[in-house]
């Protein structure tokens, strides 16, 4: 039995005693500024970088459709310059964006990296971390109710307030619950000015658009933050109830943060990526090359599979040269070796993207003993910052660059004559209204469902979280000493 | 005493368990370490075997066009590897350390990175500057901040006092007892180093360790301070660690916002639209004015005169190279930004050592932002040099026999600049000498 009125009235009595405690203030108040810093110095790189950003992505594509009349194949190497969006809510979380690269040059033949990431221009200093509203509801947060929290039932047990309070009826189960919903609300004083500071600054910014599924995300993080805040709350309240000082509680407290906080996260993902190293760009690039000298060498003029190629062509139209052709052969070969070229590559990628998955998913599995991780995990997923949110981006870049170089060939293939210009003619093009027909490259922002669906097995983790806290306060309760 | 002292410290849990974990710790970081440095290793030697391998058969295919053949042939630039790297990998997991580059245009090229899982970088890595940034300290925290208090709470402070001739002195003792064990873990991992890494003493390596022995200092310093206020053992560890919360975590990532909102770097995207632009209007221009701007900048050349034909190499890469130079000014101001991001990052962290002593160990294992802006000014240096080499036999139609391919090879950069001692220690021992100093006043006239 769990008296409503008994456990509000513990919340609400430690919750006040807390406020009113002048450090706490103080540290209250520092968090609180640390907040606002947070979110008017993602306001500035949001603004800065979406304004920047828009005013490229709009030049790369005036200078597209203003290119004269060309040979499809200079278009085709004339390429294209992809932008990453940046998610509205990395106002919020930044997740994995500082160390994603954020333009890729896409051409024919070749596929380049994402260049310019943040990190790529920063000093070192970038690696002690970055303040945004994330990081101080992870990390900050959790350390002040620790800080409050370590006294909650030892404090009492220790000056034998407790004896009274049980003496008075109240029962252990309410006790904990009290006390753990006092902590959870001062939490949630952050977590929704938060929230609030999230709108503002979002509002303030008038490039970025507050749809319906921006909503939704945000109420979704108000949700995860709610949870996390409960489990860390009802640590905090285990702890201090199972120390047998006040000191000890502390002490325990502080290094639960330290090691789930800041450690672990770091030495497993270390360690994950020691267990499943992956290869050096030089190294990716030869298993590429020597993959495609195996199916066959474009560039080898006597090459085996481009020969046969050629003779069947021939054979099926019934001519004996290439300049017989009703199309241009140049441009025919040029289509099937991107093609296989783009095959092989992509086969090489999902190999290595398998391996980065497979560090990730360890270092995820980690949130089973980790109640710190499963939160960032979520966070950065429904924020559209996580690592799924950038491949999204490589891949759609990748295909868009598919079609646009094998657009050029089909077009090649259809307008350009199989004759070499005589000497002093101009060259063969065609014209530059094509070019406009060729769409820009967008592609679509992170949705709620999909920062669901990424979120998913950490989300199950922060649920499990959730009841197991619950489980431990009422559940496990009668086994705590009063003295 | 002394005996008594140690044994004392020995017995306690904080003692025990601090020091494994740490040494622990250590020891992980510097298997990682090792691991980090094969990786680049292997890629730098795989380098040179994937260039010459790649030269061959390309020279199969295009021996007849030497423009066409150079098309196509990359070089590279290793950017060179200090061991000492193995113990700080700073920003080298970010920054490729092999740059390949062709002829071509050199600014659609030198940015390229490497590959990386951007989830690795964003936890960060546990190499041996982590161990000492941010557990050390930890583990001196531990290990002092109940060192005059502790004796208080105990109610045995006032028994030994009456017994000491100078109480402050047994302070001080407690406080060089647990240096001694702090400084034993830092030299043991050291050690190991040694075993684990290819490390050669010399004046940078004994720079890295003369930083981090200042580091600990000085938060032995800070804990001296802290404690000289003889206040009880639960506000010195929450103090303590407040400080080690605002100096670890807040101040930096607090002064990295600050850089990253203060120099923003547009100039890495219109750099990128810019030189593809300058290049490929050229093919639908006229022949002679880019010829003209490129034997303006190359004057020798301009004995190749001014070819008509509707393709030439010549024509070709002056099309190529008119690019870099049409978009100098946007390079050029790109790279003036992040000088500017560093060497106002160097003067902040002046004044927060925890921000000091990691672009120190950056600096000295050649993994910050100052080593790769000079990796990326020597590929404009080793690409022109390449392009020096190779023009004239283009442009003359030479055969592939007359190529130097020995003086095509892998280079490797190397910053031999050795960093003054002064600057690095002057701020650490600012702090350790105010914070020490006004400690042991305190602590003798309290004690």
């Amino acid at each position: 039995m769990i008296r409503r009125s008994v456990c509000w009235m513990l919340a609400k009595h430690s919750f006040f005693s807390a406020v009113s405690n002048r450090p706490v203030q103080l540290l209250m108040g520092l968090i609180l500024l640390l907040l606002l810093y947070a979110n008017i110095s993602s306001y500035t790189q949001y603004c800065q970088q979406i304004t920047t950003r828009n005013y490229y992505r709009e030049l790369v594509r005036n200078h597209w459709e203003e290119m004269p009349d060309k040979h499809p194949h200079r278009m085709a190497h004339y390429g294209y310059i992809a932008f990453r969006s940046i998610d509205p809510l990395s106002l919020f979380d930044r997740g994995i964006d500082t160390y994603a690269g954020n333009a890729i040059f896409l051409e024919a033949h070749k596929q380049n990296t994402v260049n310019f990431s943040e990190a790529g221009l920063s000093t070192g200093l970038l690696r002690f971390g970055e303040i945004t509203q994330s990081m101080v509801l992870q990390l900050l947060v959790p350390l002040l109710l620790f800080f409050i929290g370590f006294g909650a039932i030892a404090a009492d047990r220790e000056n034998g307030t407790l004896k009274m309070l049980f003496s008075q009826g109240t029962s252990w189960k309410e006790l904990l619950l009290g006390k753990c919903l006092g902590l959870w609300l001062l939490a949630m004083v952050f977590l929704l000015v938060g929230m609030f500071l999230l709108v503002g600054t979002s509002l303030s910014i008038p490039e970025l658009e507050m749809n319906t599924d921006w909503w939704i995300r945000s109420i979704g993080l108000l949700l995860l933050y709610s949870v996390y805040f409960w489990i860390i709350a009802a640590i905090a309240t285990w702890v201090s109830a199972i120390s047998k000082s006040a000191r000890l509680a502390l002490v325990s407290l502080i290094g639960i943060w330290l090691l789930m906080g800041i450690i672990l996260p770091r030495a497993i993902q270390s360690g994950a990526s020691w267990v499943f190293p992956a290869p050096s760009k030089i190294h990716f690039d030869s298993m590429v090359e020597q993959e495609l000298i195996k199916k066959g060498d474009s560039h080898d003029p006597n090459d085996p599979y481009y020969k046969a190629l050629k003779d069947s062509v021939l054979r099926a139209h019934n001519v004996s040269s290439i300049e017989e052709l009703p199309f241009n052969y140049s441009g025919f070969q040029m289509k099937e070796g991107e093609r296989i070229s783009t095959e092989l590559y992509n086969q090489q990628m999902a190999v290595l993207q398998d391996i980065y998955k497979k560090q990730n998913n360890l270092s995820r599995l980690a949130g089973w003993v980790n109640p710190f991780l499963p939160i960032r995990l979520c966070s950065m997923s429904f924020s559209g910052t996580d690592f799924s949110s950038y491949t999204r981006f490589q891949t759609e870049a990748e295909n868009y660059r598919y079609r646009l170089a094998q657009q050029m060939n089909d077009w090649q293939i259809q307008y350009i004559s199989n004759k070499k210009p005589a000497p002093g003619e101009k060259g063969p093009a065609i014209s530059r209204d094509f070019w406009k027909a060729f769409p820009a490259f967008t592609y679509p922002s992170t949705n709620w469902k999909q920062g669901l669906q990424e979120a998913g097995y950490s989300l199950l983790m922060l649920i499990a979280w959730f009841l197991f806290s619950v489980w431990l306060l009422i559940f496990r309760s009668q086994k705590l000493n009063a003295l | 005493m002394w005996k008594l002292c140690i044994k004392n410290f020995v017995r306690t849990s904080v003692a025990q368990v601090g020091i494994s974990a740490v040494l622990l710790a250590g020891i992980i970081s510097l298997l990682i370490g090792r691991q980090h440095l094969v990786k680049q290793q292997e890629a730098v030697k795989q380098t040179t075997i994937a260039q010459n391998e790649h030269i061959k058969r390309n020279k199969e295919f295009f021996s007849s066009e030497l423009g066409l053949l150079f098309y196509y042939l990359k070089f590279s630039l290793v950017n060179e590897l200090d061991p000492i790297n193995g113990l700080s990998i700073g920003q080298r997991d970010v920054n490729p350390s092999i740059q390949s580059v062709t002829i071509r245009n050199l600014e659609n090229q030198r940015y390229d990175t490497d590959l990386y899982n951007p989830v690795v970088l964003h936890a960060g890595n546990l190499d041996l500057s982590f161990v000492l940034l941010y557990l050390f300290p930890l583990l001196i925290i531990a290990s002092c901040y109940s060192v005059w208090s502790a004796d208080q709470e105990a109610g045995t402070w006032n028994m030994t006092r009456v017994q000491a001739r100078k109480p402050a002195v047994l302070l001080w003792k407690s406080l060089v007892i647990r240096m001694g064990f702090v400084f034993s873990v830092f030299f043991v991992l050291i050690g190991l180093a040694f075993v684990l890494l290819p490390l050669s003493i010399n004046y940078r390596f004994l720079l890295f360790v003369g930083t981090g022995i200042a580091y600990l200092l000085f938060w032995f310093g800070l804990c001296a301070f802290i404690i000289s206020f003889n206040k009880n053992s639960s506000t010195n560890a929450i103090l303590l660690l407040g400080c080690w919360i605002l100096l670890a975590i807040i101040l930096p990532a607090g002064v990295n916002n600050y850089l990253t909102n203060r120099y923003p770097v547009p100039e890495a995207l219109s750099t990128m639209v810019e030189q593809r632009e300058a290049y490929h209007e050229k093919w639908d221009m006229e022949k002679t004015p880019t010829l003209k701007a490129f034997y303006k900048v190359y004057p020798d050349y301009e004995k190749y005169g001014y070819p008509q034909e509707s393709f030439s190499w010549l024509w070709y890469y002056a099309m190529q190279h008119m690019g870099d130079e049409e978009s100098k000014a946007h390079t050029e101001s790109f790279m003036s930004k992040l000088a500017k991001r560093e060497a106002v990052a160097r003067s902040i962290s002046l004044f927060i050592p925890t921000l000091h002593t990691q672009h120190q160990f950056n600096t000295l294992a050649k993994a910050g932002l100052e080593n790769h802006l000079l990796f990326l000014k020597e590929t404009a240096n080793f690409h022109e040099s390449v392009r020096k080499k190779v023009y004239p036999l283009i442009f003359e139609n030479k055969q592939v026999e007359e190529v130097d391919w020995q003086a095509l090879e892998v280079r490797t950069v190397e910053q031999n600049n050795q960093p003054d001692w002064l600057p690095v220690f002057l701020p650490f021992l600012v702090f350790i000498l105010g914070l020490f100093g006004v400690s042991w006043k305190r602590m003798h006239s309290m004690a």
